[in-house]
């Protein structure tokens, strides 16, 4: 139970690191990105090509990686974004999949389908209910609460926040009252970004080695999360990864034994499933357990309660 | 209240080539091209042919991305449900057939196989499409992610289904006692599906189906008061959408001979979005051509620069995503059709304005809708009794009721806000209301779905319109009278049977209540770009057009000149004194409501306050009260 508990904790976080990016562009753009995953593998190939080929410190490595995240994101806001305002939201989410398939495209066409390596920043470990974690994993779940928090307080605090919340639900009017709105949107896609990256370089090091398309593959369970978590809080982003981390870590342990491939997605669908056909039905859910309350009690009688 | 539009332009998905009156043409364009490919391809291929292996494979590769990419336009192009996982469907098609041609136990025959993938890859669709009747846009493009990763990781990874790391070996295709085991073969084969499904698509997009997934795209609420069950067709998109990819799916794995769970993995999804936008949402042929553009492109490039271009085409493929949906929402195809809109514009000018007063076209029931119940003597077209609703802690209507006989026009007025439109929506049956009991002509309709009141014998227009902007004036006309073609889906898919007949009574329809309408000229312009008041009078023009006994207008004269509404007034007298029509008429002009209502309604705050002869009910005082606020009492006025 602690042991599941730990390693659904540890990948958690990194799926609600991810979740914490998506949530971030759609609160302030009102767009869905398929892109983040991406961009953060994107990032994870310039910190491989400064640490492991260049020899520079990790640390350098990982701030240029972040840098870089935070580059594309606000080009692609510069580029793309800009000449579809006034266009649906689900427009722009095809577009950041064009975004993603290109990242995806130029990564092969660089460095191949071989992978890559990266050591991670910190060695050695601690046991926590007999799980070897790593220190970059206490990092990531550590970093995902404090930013998921952290971010939220920023958002609700302070007048910048503020303009980020408004500028997604009405574009127009956050302009009229004088908030700058690029500068709000190019904000919001390179943080976005930025979240991602961070959840790249947070991850990579329990396996050390990653190819053209890792971190989408991570991506898109916390592209789940963050749907789980209601899409538009970020605390939600980070218990939606948490839930999805140990739901998958519980399906392993307790599965693991029929050799199911590929068990993580499944869970993911099943509880996106559940979480998005249980909002949707959840008045008429409610109305039935009330209804199912109401006539356990001793005191109602009449059946007719039941269907009330 | 609008479903997924993905082009704010939307491009016409049809050329409006068929004059109605003729009968359709058979396919025989594409019976001719499936002949001759099937003498000449075999012709090309093998050893000395000019077709090698490789190319025939390939061209085998890009026809079932085509058939894939046709699949996927249906869905988004056509009913406006994102998939990003279509290639799911692909490969529940492709493992089918790979299942039931080589497992011991069966060895169907391929061409069984080919009929199976297309089931299988239907029921998966159907599958998706389930929470897609109650989600919608960005979170069902979410679920259709995590559905692509599940097969991609999970399903087709199954020992059974994908035969594990090995992958699944298909058998070559007998037709008859023949193998067919040469790729220009395999080829032919594969041409003869492309042709198929695009022959499916056609029928598809001239049938009520099509039209009936373009009103779900445009607007949902819209396309239930026409009648057009939204569910049913969201499925039926769905499941349509996952046959023809299921197809696609059994030759790609025929073609291939061997395929591994891995083959279809998210990024091939992607790359069908990046077609079905590239070549054009709506756009078949547009898709078809961006398929083979992109299946084919990465040896153009290499054989057109040399090996050092590997790889560039997905880079290039996803830059054209990115730009064609920021720049030109049409794609491919929507640029030419712009390019020659714009051609014709500069030529012929715009057609001269159509009348603000149309005479309205007699019209009986059609027939295939049941005739209008007969009522009893006494008993009233419309009634409403006890209607609740209530929005959170907003009482909208408050115990309201009306009654509406045979042959009147009744108005309904009320402050804004007084819960004139939460009551029409009680009555037409877009929202459930609390409590309360809807009549019409006689039956009780108060537990029934929007799309079978309309069956009863009503209609509706809505206050910011209610029409598929993105369709033409004709097509509207079409999209109306959905009920009074009931055909069934094998006779639209197919184009045989009662679809034919149906369609052109359809169509002659159509025609002559553009006659009427003075629309004549304006029958393919498309209805967004029609001024206000004319959209408002092609929309009295569907809501009439299948002849209802009760036609439910909500402010029909917002946004007209004062001389367009005298015309809609007399408009009005019309549909009763001449259609013989009864009309429910919510209005805030009061002169117009005066003008012809035989009836008044008044409503403020949920209720209403006062009924009966119009001219005598808006001089009571809560009206005036209603409307103008307490008169002030000299005393306490400054309080």
């Amino acid at each position: 139970m602690g042991q599941v508990l730990v390693l659904g904790l540890i990948s958690g976080g990194i799926y609600a690191l991810f979740a914490l990016g998506v949530v971030m562009v759609y609160r302030g753009t009102g767009v869905l990105t398929f892109a983040q995953g991406e961009i953060g593998t994107a990032a994870l190939f310039l910190a491989a090509f400064l640490v492991t080929d260049k020899g520079l410190p990790w640390f350098v490595g990982a701030a240029a990686a972040l840098a870089f995240a935070v580059v594309i994101g606000c080009l692609f806001e510069f580029v793309v974004v800009r000449r579809m305002v006034g266009s649906d939201p689900v427009s722009v989410a095809v577009a950041t999949v064009g975004l993603g398939l290109f990242l995806l495209a130029i990564e092969f066409r660089i460095f191949g389908d071989s992978p890559k390596a990266l050591e991670g920043p910190f060695s050695g470990g601690v046991t926590i209910a007999g799980v070897f974690v790593t220190p970059t994993q206490i990092a990531a779940l550590v970093v995902a609460l404090a930013l998921g928090f952290g971010l939220q307080a920023v958002l609700r605090r302070t007048d910048f926040g503020l303009g980020i919340l408004a500028a997604a639900q009405d574009p127009a009017a956050t302009r009229l009252v004088g908030v700058p709105l690029s500068k709000i949107t190019l904000t919001v896609w390179g943080a976005g970004a930025a979240l991602s990256a961070v959840a790249a370089l947070l991850v990579e090091p329990t396996v050390g080695v990653f190819q053209p398309g890792y971190a989408s593959e991570l991506f898109v369970v916390g592209l789940a999360a963050a749907v789980i978590g209601g899409l538009t809080s970020l605390p939600g982003a980070v218990y939606g990864g948490i839930l999805v981390g140990v739901a998958e870590s519980a399906a392993t342990r307790y599965l693991g034994d029929y050799n199911i491939s590929g068990l993580r997605y499944l869970v993911v669908l099943v509880i996106l499933l559940i979480a998005l056909l249980g909002r949707q039905f959840w008045p008429q859910i409610s109305a039935l357990l009330r209804a199912a309350d109401a006539g356990s009690k001793p005191t109602t009688t009449t059946p007719a309660g039941a269907s009330a | 209240m609008t479903a997924t539009t993905l082009a704010p332009r939307p491009v016409q998905t049809e050329q409006p080539d068929e004059v109605p009156t003729r009968r359709r043409r058979l396919p025989v364009p594409g019976v001719l091209i499936a002949l001759v490919l099937a003498v000449v391809l075999p012709l090309l291929g093998g050893s000395t042919g000019a077709l090698s292996d490789k190319n025939a494979l390939l061209l085998s590769i890009a026809c079932t991305y085509a058939m894939a990419g046709i699949s996927l336009n249906v869905l988004m192009g056509y009913a406006g449900q994102i998939s990003l996982g279509q290639f799911a469907f692909v490969g529940a098609g492709a493992f089918t057939v790979g299942i039931v041609t080589s497992v011991d136990q069966l060895r169907l025959p391929w061409i069984v196989g080919v009929v199976l993938a297309a089931a299988a890859g239907a029921l998966l669709a159907f599958l998706v499409g389930l929470p897609a009747l109650r989600l919608r846009g960005l979170y069902l493009a979410v679920v259709t992610v995590s559905v692509a990763y599940a097969a991609w990781q999970s399903l087709f990874r199954i020992e059974v289904i994908g035969g594990g790391s090995a992958g699944k070996v298909i058998p070559k295709p007998y037709i008859g006692n023949s193998a067919i085991t040469s790729d220009s073969g395999i080829l032919v084969l594969a041409f003869l599906a492309l042709i198929l499904v695009w022959q499916v698509d056609v029928n598809l997009t001239r049938s009520r189906l099509g039209r009936a997934f373009q009103a779900v795209k445009a607007d949902e609420a819209v396309a239930a008061s026409f009648g057009i069950d939204v569910a049913r067709y969201k499925l039926l998109a769905f499941s349509i959408s996952g046959a023809m990819a299921g197809i696609g799916g059994a030759i790609y794995a025929t073609a291939l001979g061997t395929v591994t769970g891995g083959a279809f993995d998210y990024a091939r999804s992607l790359l069908l979005v990046v077609i079905v936008i590239i070549g054009g949402l709506g756009s078949r042929w547009g898709v078809v051509t961006a398929s083979f553009f992109a299946v084919l492109l990465p040896d153009i490039l290499i054989a057109l620069f040399g090996t050092g271009f590997r790889g560039i085409d997905l880079i290039l493929n996803a830059g054209l995503l990115m730009y064609t949906i920021a720049r030109h929402p049409g794609g491919f195809a929507g640029a030419i059709e712009e390019s020659r809109e714009k051609r014709a514009r500069r030529k012929g000018g715009e057609p001269p304005l159509p009348p603000t007063r149309p005479s309205l076209p007699a019209l009986t029931r059609p027939r295939g809708m049941p005739p209008v119940p007969q009522l009893r003597s006494g008993v009233p077209v419309l009634q409403a009794s006890g209607v609740s609703v209530r929005f959170g802690g907003l009482q909208a209507v408050d115990n309201a009721g009306l009654r509406v006989d045979r042959g009147t026009i009744v108005g309904l007025m009320g402050p804004n806000g007084a819960g004139k439109t939460t009551l029409f929506n009680a009555i037409t049956g877009a929202l459930s209301p609390d409590s309360g009991r809807i009549e019409l002509l006689g039956v009780d309709v108060s537990a029934l779905p929007t799309h079978r009141r309309t069956a009863l014998g009503m209609s509706r227009t809505f206050q910011l319109i209610g029409l598929a902007k993105g369709q033409s004036v004709y097509e509207n006309l079409l999209i109306a009278q959905h009920l009074a073609a009931p055909y069934g889906v094998a006779s639209a898919l197919t184009g045989l049977g009662p679809s034919r007949s149906y369609e052109r009574d359809v169509r002659r329809r159509a025609d002559e209540v553009l006659a009427g309408l003075g629309f004549g000229r304006y029958r393919d312009t498309m209805v967004g770009r029609l001024s206000h008041g004319q959209q408002r009078i092609v929309e009295i023009g569907c809501a009439l057009v299948t002849s209802p006994e009760l036609v439910m207008l909500d402010e029909p004269s917002a946004g007209m000149s004062p001389a367009a509404a005298e015309d809609l007034a007399a408009t009005l007298r019309d549909m009763r004194d001449v259609l013989g029509r009864t009309v429910l008429l919510i209005e805030h002009n009061v002169p117009l409501v005066l003008d012809v209502s035989d009836e008044l309604y008044v409503m403020d705050a949920g209720r209403v306050i006062a009924n009966g002869e119009p001219v005598e009910v808006v001089t009571r005082p809560e009206v005036v009260t209603a409307y103008l606020g307490a008169a002030p009492s000299h005393e306490g006025a400054s309080a």
